[in-house]
Protein backbone atom coordinates (compact mmCIF):
# COMPACT_ATOMS: atom_id res chain seq x y z
CA UNK A 1 0.00 0.00 0.00
CA UNK A 2 1.48 3.34 -1.04
CA UNK A 3 0.62 6.28 1.24
CA UNK A 4 -1.10 9.22 -0.53
CA UNK A 5 1.92 11.52 -0.19
CA UNK A 6 4.06 9.02 -2.15
CA UNK A 7 1.63 8.25 -4.98
CA UNK A 8 3.10 10.88 -7.30
CA UNK A 9 6.64 9.64 -6.83
CA UNK A 10 5.48 6.05 -7.33
CA UNK A 11 3.89 6.94 -10.67
CA UNK A 12 6.93 8.99 -11.77
CA UNK A 13 8.84 5.84 -12.61
CA UNK A 14 9.01 4.83 -16.27
CA UNK A 15 8.02 1.28 -15.30
CA UNK A 16 4.56 0.37 -16.51
CA UNK A 17 2.75 -2.98 -16.37
CA UNK A 18 1.81 -4.80 -19.55
CA UNK A 19 -1.47 -6.54 -20.28
CA UNK A 20 -1.52 -10.16 -21.54
CA UNK A 21 -1.13 -9.05 -25.18
CA UNK A 22 1.82 -6.80 -24.36
CA UNK A 23 0.08 -3.41 -24.39
CA UNK A 24 1.44 -0.88 -21.90
CA UNK A 25 -1.02 -0.13 -19.12
CA UNK A 26 -1.31 2.70 -16.54
CA UNK A 27 0.71 2.56 -13.36
CA UNK A 28 -1.46 1.34 -10.43
CA UNK A 29 -0.50 4.44 -8.40
CA UNK A 30 -1.71 6.70 -11.23
CA UNK A 31 -5.23 5.31 -10.80
CA UNK A 32 -5.18 6.33 -7.14
CA UNK A 33 -4.31 9.98 -7.87
CA UNK A 34 -7.07 12.58 -7.99
CA UNK A 35 -7.52 15.12 -10.81
CA UNK A 36 -5.08 17.65 -9.32
CA UNK A 37 -2.61 14.91 -8.46
CA UNK A 38 -2.56 13.68 -12.05
CA UNK A 39 -1.91 17.15 -13.40
CA UNK A 40 0.87 17.65 -10.85
CA UNK A 41 2.33 14.27 -11.85
CA UNK A 42 2.40 15.29 -15.51
CA UNK A 43 4.30 18.51 -14.75
CA UNK A 44 6.66 16.72 -12.35
CA UNK A 45 7.36 14.06 -14.99
CA UNK A 46 8.40 16.70 -17.51
CA UNK A 47 10.89 18.19 -15.04
CA UNK A 48 12.11 14.76 -13.93
CA UNK A 49 12.76 13.52 -17.46
CA UNK A 50 14.87 16.58 -18.25
CA UNK A 51 17.05 15.83 -15.25
CA UNK A 52 17.19 12.15 -16.08
CA UNK A 53 18.08 12.69 -19.75
CA UNK A 54 20.96 14.92 -18.67
CA UNK A 55 22.32 12.09 -16.54
CA UNK A 56 22.35 9.61 -19.45
CA UNK A 57 25.27 9.53 -21.85
CA UNK A 58 23.00 9.26 -24.90
CA UNK A 59 20.52 11.83 -23.61
CA UNK A 60 17.84 9.18 -23.23
CA UNK A 61 15.29 9.37 -20.42
CA UNK A 62 14.11 6.26 -18.56
CA UNK A 63 11.02 6.47 -20.79
CA UNK A 64 13.18 6.26 -23.91
CA UNK A 65 15.26 3.47 -22.43
CA UNK A 66 12.14 1.52 -21.43
CA UNK A 67 10.85 1.82 -25.00
CA UNK A 68 14.19 0.72 -26.45
CA UNK A 69 14.31 -2.22 -24.03
CA UNK A 70 10.89 -3.39 -25.23
CA UNK A 71 11.93 -3.01 -28.88
CA UNK A 72 15.12 -4.98 -28.36
CA UNK A 73 13.34 -7.63 -26.30
CA UNK A 74 10.75 -8.14 -29.04
CA UNK A 75 13.56 -8.35 -31.59
CA UNK A 76 15.22 -10.99 -29.44
CA UNK A 77 18.53 -9.10 -29.22
CA UNK B 1 21.19 16.38 -31.58
CA UNK B 2 20.89 14.52 -34.90
CA UNK B 3 18.71 15.89 -37.70
CA UNK B 4 15.56 13.71 -37.49
CA UNK B 5 15.03 13.84 -41.25
CA UNK B 6 18.53 12.45 -41.83
CA UNK B 7 17.70 9.53 -39.50
CA UNK B 8 14.48 8.53 -41.26
CA UNK B 9 15.96 6.21 -43.94
CA UNK B 10 17.95 4.25 -41.35
CA UNK B 11 14.96 4.01 -38.99
CA UNK B 12 12.72 2.84 -41.84
CA UNK B 13 15.33 0.16 -42.59
CA UNK B 14 15.09 -1.13 -39.00
CA UNK B 15 18.18 0.51 -37.47
CA UNK B 16 17.38 0.60 -33.75
CA UNK B 17 20.31 2.88 -32.93
CA UNK B 18 19.00 5.47 -35.38
CA UNK B 19 15.58 5.15 -33.73
CA UNK B 20 17.18 5.66 -30.32
CA UNK B 21 18.83 8.87 -31.56
CA UNK B 22 15.49 10.10 -32.92
CA UNK B 23 13.77 9.15 -29.68
CA UNK B 24 16.18 11.24 -27.60
CA UNK B 25 15.07 14.33 -29.48
CA UNK B 26 11.39 13.55 -29.94
CA UNK B 27 10.17 12.20 -26.61
CA UNK B 28 9.85 15.54 -24.83
CA UNK B 29 7.82 17.04 -27.66
CA UNK B 30 5.43 14.08 -27.89
CA UNK B 31 4.91 14.24 -24.12
CA UNK B 32 4.07 17.95 -24.34
CA UNK B 33 1.44 17.18 -26.99
CA UNK B 34 -0.42 15.02 -24.43
CA UNK B 35 -0.85 17.79 -21.82
CA UNK B 36 -4.61 18.13 -22.44
CA UNK B 37 -5.14 14.48 -21.51
CA UNK B 38 -2.99 14.41 -18.38
CA UNK B 39 -5.89 14.46 -15.90
CA UNK B 40 -7.64 11.55 -17.61
CA UNK B 41 -5.05 9.11 -18.95
CA UNK B 42 -1.63 7.96 -17.77
CA UNK B 43 0.40 9.95 -20.30
CA UNK B 44 3.59 7.98 -19.51
CA UNK B 45 1.89 4.73 -20.58
CA UNK B 46 0.33 6.38 -23.65
CA UNK B 47 3.65 7.92 -24.63
CA UNK B 48 5.56 4.63 -24.40
CA UNK B 49 2.89 2.79 -26.39
CA UNK B 50 2.88 5.54 -29.05
CA UNK B 51 6.67 5.44 -29.42
CA UNK B 52 6.61 1.65 -29.75
CA UNK B 53 3.98 1.90 -32.49
CA UNK B 54 6.05 4.51 -34.33
CA UNK B 55 8.89 1.99 -34.44
CA UNK B 56 6.52 -0.68 -35.74
CA UNK B 57 5.15 1.43 -38.60
CA UNK B 58 8.39 3.32 -39.38
CA UNK B 59 9.26 1.04 -42.35
CA UNK B 60 6.18 2.40 -44.12
CA UNK B 61 6.84 6.09 -43.38
CA UNK B 62 8.08 8.15 -46.32
CA UNK B 63 9.56 11.65 -46.30
CA UNK B 64 6.80 14.06 -47.34
CA UNK B 65 8.78 17.29 -47.69
CA UNK B 66 7.75 18.50 -44.23
CA UNK B 67 10.01 18.37 -41.19
CA UNK B 68 10.21 15.18 -39.09
CA UNK B 69 7.29 13.02 -40.28
CA UNK B 70 7.96 10.53 -37.46
CA UNK B 71 7.37 13.22 -34.84
CA UNK B 72 4.06 14.20 -36.41
CA UNK B 73 3.10 10.53 -36.58
CA UNK B 74 4.04 9.99 -32.92
CA UNK B 75 1.92 12.95 -31.84
CA UNK B 76 -1.04 11.67 -33.86
CA UNK B 77 -0.72 8.11 -32.51
CA UNK B 78 -0.35 9.41 -28.95
CA UNK B 79 -3.49 11.52 -29.16
CA UNK B 80 -5.46 8.67 -30.73
CA UNK B 81 -4.35 6.30 -27.96
CA UNK B 82 -5.29 8.87 -25.32
CA UNK B 83 -8.73 9.27 -26.87
CA UNK B 84 -9.19 5.48 -26.96
CA UNK B 85 -8.32 5.33 -23.27
CA UNK B 86 -10.77 8.13 -22.55
CA UNK B 87 -13.56 6.29 -24.33
CA UNK B 88 -12.67 3.12 -22.44
CA UNK B 89 -12.89 5.13 -19.19
CA UNK B 90 -16.41 6.14 -20.27
CA UNK B 91 -15.86 9.86 -20.03
CA UNK B 92 -18.96 11.49 -21.51
CA UNK B 93 -18.76 11.86 -25.32
CA UNK B 94 -18.92 15.63 -25.01
CA UNK B 95 -15.82 15.67 -22.81
CA UNK B 96 -13.88 13.45 -25.19
CA UNK B 97 -14.81 15.54 -28.21
CA UNK B 98 -13.94 18.76 -26.41
CA UNK B 99 -10.55 17.42 -25.36
CA UNK B 100 -9.91 16.14 -28.88
CA UNK B 101 -10.76 19.56 -30.32
CA UNK B 102 -8.56 21.41 -27.81
CA UNK B 103 -5.62 19.05 -28.36
CA UNK B 104 -5.89 19.46 -32.13
CA UNK B 105 -5.87 23.24 -31.80
CA UNK B 106 -2.80 23.32 -29.53
CA UNK B 107 0.18 24.95 -31.20
CA UNK B 108 3.03 22.62 -32.12
CA UNK B 109 5.50 21.96 -29.33
CA UNK B 110 8.43 24.37 -29.03
CA UNK B 111 11.96 23.40 -29.95
CA UNK B 112 13.45 21.64 -26.93
CA UNK B 113 16.21 23.38 -24.98
CA UNK B 114 17.08 20.40 -22.84
CA UNK B 115 20.10 19.39 -24.93
CA UNK B 116 22.01 22.47 -23.73
CA UNK B 117 25.52 21.18 -22.76
CA UNK B 118 25.90 23.69 -19.90
CA UNK B 119 22.57 22.63 -18.41
CA UNK B 120 23.55 18.97 -18.71
CA UNK B 121 26.92 19.55 -17.04
CA UNK B 122 25.36 21.50 -14.18
CA UNK B 123 22.76 18.77 -13.58
CA UNK B 124 25.53 16.18 -13.40
CA UNK B 125 27.53 18.29 -10.94
CA UNK B 126 24.44 18.62 -8.73
CA UNK B 127 23.83 14.87 -8.94
CA UNK B 128 27.32 14.26 -7.58
CA UNK B 129 26.43 16.33 -4.48
CA UNK B 130 23.40 14.23 -3.50
CA UNK B 131 23.29 12.72 0.02
CA UNK B 132 24.06 8.98 0.03
CA UNK B 133 20.64 7.34 0.34
CA UNK B 134 18.73 9.65 -2.00
CA UNK B 135 21.61 9.28 -4.45
CA UNK B 136 21.45 5.48 -4.23
CA UNK B 137 17.68 5.40 -4.75
CA UNK B 138 17.77 7.77 -7.72
CA UNK B 139 20.67 5.89 -9.30
CA UNK B 140 18.83 2.58 -8.91
CA UNK B 141 15.81 3.96 -10.73
CA UNK B 142 17.88 5.53 -13.48
CA UNK B 143 19.97 2.41 -14.06
CA UNK B 144 16.90 0.22 -14.16
CA UNK B 145 15.19 2.47 -16.72
CA UNK B 146 11.66 1.27 -16.17
CA UNK B 147 12.28 -2.43 -16.63
CA UNK B 148 11.27 -3.40 -13.06
CA UNK B 149 8.79 -1.98 -10.53
CA UNK B 150 10.07 0.06 -7.60
CA UNK B 151 9.31 -2.79 -5.18
CA UNK B 152 12.12 -4.82 -6.71
CA UNK B 153 14.58 -1.90 -6.60
CA UNK B 154 13.70 -1.09 -2.99
CA UNK B 155 14.28 -4.71 -1.90
CA UNK B 156 17.67 -4.70 -3.62
CA UNK B 157 18.69 -1.59 -1.68
CA UNK B 158 17.34 -2.98 1.60
CA UNK B 159 14.72 -0.22 1.82
CA UNK B 160 10.98 -0.36 2.35
CA UNK B 161 9.07 0.82 -0.71
CA UNK B 162 7.90 4.05 0.92
CA UNK B 163 11.41 4.84 2.18
CA UNK B 164 12.72 4.28 -1.35
CA UNK B 165 10.09 6.65 -2.78
CA UNK B 166 10.82 9.28 -0.12
CA UNK B 167 14.54 9.07 -0.92
CA UNK B 168 13.89 9.67 -4.62
CA UNK B 169 11.68 12.65 -3.79
CA UNK B 170 14.48 14.02 -1.62
CA UNK B 171 16.98 13.47 -4.43
CA UNK B 172 14.82 15.44 -6.88
CA UNK B 173 14.37 18.25 -4.36
CA UNK B 174 18.14 18.40 -3.75
CA UNK B 175 18.81 18.48 -7.50
CA UNK B 176 16.31 21.24 -8.18
CA UNK B 177 17.54 23.30 -5.18
CA UNK B 178 21.15 22.86 -6.33
CA UNK B 179 20.22 23.99 -9.84
CA UNK B 180 18.36 27.04 -8.50
CA UNK B 181 21.42 28.05 -6.47
CA UNK B 182 23.34 27.95 -9.76
CA UNK B 183 20.79 30.13 -11.48
CA UNK B 184 18.87 27.38 -13.28
CA UNK B 185 15.13 27.03 -12.82
CA UNK B 186 13.82 24.00 -14.71
CA UNK B 187 10.36 25.53 -15.01
CA UNK B 188 11.88 28.54 -16.77
CA UNK B 189 14.18 26.37 -18.89
CA UNK B 190 11.19 24.38 -20.12
CA UNK B 191 8.91 27.36 -20.73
Amino acid sequence: MIPPESLQEAALTAWRPQDPVGAIRPHPAWADLDHAGRLALYEATIRARVLEAALNLNGLTPTGRAVMARILRRAGT
Amino acid sequence: MMDPDALLPAIAAGDDQAFEAWLAGAEHRVRLSLRRFAAYVDTEAVLQEALLRVWQVAPRVKADGQHDPLLRLAIRIGRNLAISDLRRARLTPVDVEELERLAASDPGPPEPRVGDPLLRRTIRECRDLLPTKPGLALTARLQNAGTEPDNALAVRLGMRLNTFLQNITRARRHLEDCLRRRGIDLVVELA
